[in-house]
């Protein structure tokens, strides 16, 4: 009996692990599916929503002349965040690995994620279709927004010495020692979708995923129409941290008082991008600051956007222009539904896939020539959104 | 001779505990059995490390500690914040210096204000975590010298670096703390206050003690790790609060204090550790790990509370038979 006690946490633990095993096997049998490289283009694979699999934003890198101290000048100030907006554009990169003889097929990659979230489910899958697509083994560890724990994720992988490692950052500012240490380890490394601060941009390959900046500038254009470009907004922010917990505040901000500078920001909040603090803070702003509120950016278009939607409902102030980062299915219903004026175009699956075939790119021997690879640039309305669907998540 | 054996295993049971999860993650978890992936399991123990002995000793004193976690936060925000200023011995005594007052703060409400231990502690979990979202701005610290992290972080002895042997330290000496006439004298405080009152023990003062010292050993925590990743993030010590309560309970330290240990305590961290690392190693998710963490707290918990089922069942008729029964008995190691 007492034996029997003593091994029965094992015995679960072990039943756990063998049911959680199961899943990475099935893709890694799966990547490894005999195919030829040269025979594949993955220019011709397609995204749940019918759209390119595989897309970038060809267009050079320019960035303004960098102030001699941006931190000097005021937030609202767009080249306050110069070091942020325009991370990696101009660095130069150090000790970077050369790719392994015998090209990409059969090499194995590690995907370090962030968190999970339905946009980075999509996000995997995009990036599975061309691994599989190119024989690769993709192998994901998820770090549930934990910094600690990424940073166990980056030891275990250069503990496992894949062919190449790409990384969703839990912190901008944060990851800038792991990404050194993976540099140090000769691994070569792909970030994406968060973008790291400057000086990490070295000990990495390249960045891909979407321009945050230029969207939310876009997205603020959209906005002041909507607005009048007058009046009072707030903005619901993204995880603290998070490089668009700057960009998808600031980017708004800054292009305001630009265009718009009537318009004045009356405040902005944090709130785990989940719906129910979302609600309270929103219902607390409509009560807060009255006829004065007559928009609200949000950072995420599907809990957060919730959230939104039932305080503004409940205060009965279906007035208030909403415009979001997107484009989730619940987003999309909402553009539908008139309920959520604007989103931005931003491919979960294509954001997954482009840094694969990047890391494709490299082990074929290709040299990667941009330090930031963007996703194209876009504004999803009632008037498109059907070119969108089916939502990718 | 099954029963003894039986009596052995239950006795041991966090070190079996250990030696099963190893066993059974080296034969079916891929990399997990080598050298590398040893030394990047006891590096992730050490930053839980310093907060369960902490907590450890505020348990054994028959109270509940839940600030630690901010505590951390707040230290390795401290550290990086001040770095550029005081250099690190600076930095780091100042965290430290933070953490005590934390502890004694909470003592103070404990002891003075006589307020529950866990409503206290909820209170400065509060407020702390508050202070470090004011002091970061919702954003990381960084500091761009990367010279001590290296150290820290640096092979030493095979799998071990002097982050990790710096932990160990700490824990060797709150263990052997308990060998001393003021850890019997914490033990007990935690088991029977009356009785120690009545023996002419101050309380009040052990149970401060003991908050203080979980306050300077979560702050320690938070540091070194701050300082080994050369950053602060706000939500940085959150993450240790499920593992390290989790890691004491499964070590066998009772709620209702006055029985726990130290040893048992690091031992469990590492377990811990080892099991999510090696689930990890199979490509299992965050909530698997999780899922896999509360079972092993479930089993222990259910298996503690069986035992004390039967001591009280066996109590006044055989007492010999409680002695085989208990396998914390010998108190704080």
């Amino acid at each position: 009996m007492t034996s029997r006690a003593a091994a029965a946490p094992v015995a679960l633990a072990l039943a756990a692990a063998l049911f959680a095993g199961c899943g990475e096997r099935t893709a890694r049998k799966r990547s490894q599916q005999p195919t030829s490289q040269a025979s594949v283009d993955v220019s011709t694979l397609k995204s749940e929503d019918g759209q390119p699999l595989v897309i970038v934003d060809e267009s050079p890198l320019v960035p303004p002349t960098r102030p001699a101290d941006p931190k000097a000048l005021p937030e609202d100030d767009a080249l306050h965040w110069f070091d942020i907006e325009y991370a990696g554009w101009k660095c130069r990169k150090v000790n970077q690995p050369r790719p392994p003889a015998g090209g990409a097929r059969g090499k194995r990659v590690i995907c370090l994620r962030f968190m999970d979230h339905p946009y980075l489910t999509a996000y995997t899958k995009g990036m599975q279709k061309v691994a599989d697509a190119c024989g690769i083994s993709l192998k994901t560890m998820v770090a549930n927004n934990d910094i600690n724990l990424q940073s166990q994720q980056v030891d275990q992988a250069i503990n496992e010495r894949p062919d190449l490692v790409i990384i969703l950052p839990v912190d901008a500012t944060a990851v800038v020692p792991l990404l050194r240490k993976m540099n140090q380890a000769g691994i070569p490394v792909i970030a994406s979708n968060l973008i790291p601060i400057d000086e990490g941009m070295k000990y990495i390959l390249t960045w891909t995923g979407p321009n945050d900046w230029g969207q939310f500038r876009m997205l603020a254009r959209d906005f002041a129409e909507r607005m009048n470009y007058d009046g009072g907004y707030c903005i619901v922010r993204h995880m603290p941290g998070s490089s668009p917990f700057f960009s998808r505040t600031f980017a708004i901000t800054t292009e305001l008082k630009k265009i718009a500078p009537k318009m004045k920001c009356l405040d902005m909040q944090a709130t785990k991008l989940q719906a129910e603090p979302t609600m309270q803070v929103v219902a607390d702003w409509i009560t807060r600051f009255g006829a004065r509120l007559k928009g609200i950016v949000s950072a995420d278009d599907s809990g957060a956007q919730i959230g939104i939607n039932e305080a503004v409902a409940g205060a009965n102030r279906e007035d208030i222009i909403r415009v979001a980062a997107g484009n989730s299915k619940v987003g999309m219903d909402f553009v539908k539904a008139g309920t959520l004026h604007a989103i931005t175009y931003q491919s979960a699956e294509a954001d997954g896939a482009l840094p694969m075939k990047l890391a494709v790119d490299w082990l074929n021997g290709k040299p990667i020539e941009k330090p930031v690879y963007y996703l194209p640039k876009r504004i999803i309305t009632r008037a498109n959104v059907d070119r969108y669907m089916p939502a990718q998540w | 001779m099954r029963r003894r054996a039986a009596v052995v295993i239950a006795r041991h049971r966090i070190w079996a505990l250990l030696v099963g999860i190893l066993v059974v993650m080296a034969a079916i978890a891929p990399n997990f059995a080598t050298t590398g992936n040893f030394a990047s399991i006891l590096r992730a123990s050490a930053t839980h490390l310093p907060a369960a002995v902490g907590l450890t000793l505020v348990m054994i004193a028959g109270h509940l500690d839940l600030s630690f976690g901010s505590g951390m936060s707040w230290a390795g925000m401290v550290a990086i914040g001040l770095q550029p200023r005081l250099g690190w011995p600076g930095a780091v005594a100042v965290a430290l210096t933070s953490g005590a007052l934390l502890g004694l703060a909470n003592g103070a409400l404990v002891t003075r204000a006589r307020v529950n231990s866990f409503i206290a502690t909820l209170g400065t979990l509060t407020v702390v975590q508050g202070m470090v979202n004011i002091a970061s701005k919702g954003g990381t610290l960084a500091v761009q010298d990367y010279a001590a992290g290296d150290w820290l972080e640096g092979a030493l002895l095979g799998i071990l670096c002097p982050r990790v042997v710096l932990c160990l330290l700490v824990a060797a000496a709150a263990a052997l703390l308990g060998r001393t006439r003021p850890g019997r004298n914490l033990l007990l405080v935690g088991a029977n206050p009356t009785t120690a009152w009545y023996a002419g023990i101050g309380t009040a003062g052990y149970v401060t003690a003991a908050f203080a010292l979980s306050g300077v050993l979560a702050a320690a925590g938070g540091a070194l790790f701050a300082m080994s990743v050369s950053s602060a993030n706000p939500l940085m010590g959150e993450s240790s609060l499920m593992v390290v309560i989790a890691a004491v309970i499964i070590g066998g330290t009772s709620m209702q204090g006055g029985r726990g240990s130290v040893v048992q305590t690091v031992v469990a961290v590492v377990a811990l550790v080892s099991l999510t690392n090696g689930l990890s190693c199979m490509g299992a998710r965050p909530e698997t790990q999780l899922l896999a963490s509360g079972f092993v707290l479930g089993a222990s918990v259910l298996y503690d509370a069986r035992l004390v089922r039967a001591v009280a069942a066996r109590k006044g008729r055989r007492p010999e038979l409680m002695l085989d029964d208990w396998p914390g008995k010998e108190g704080t190691r």
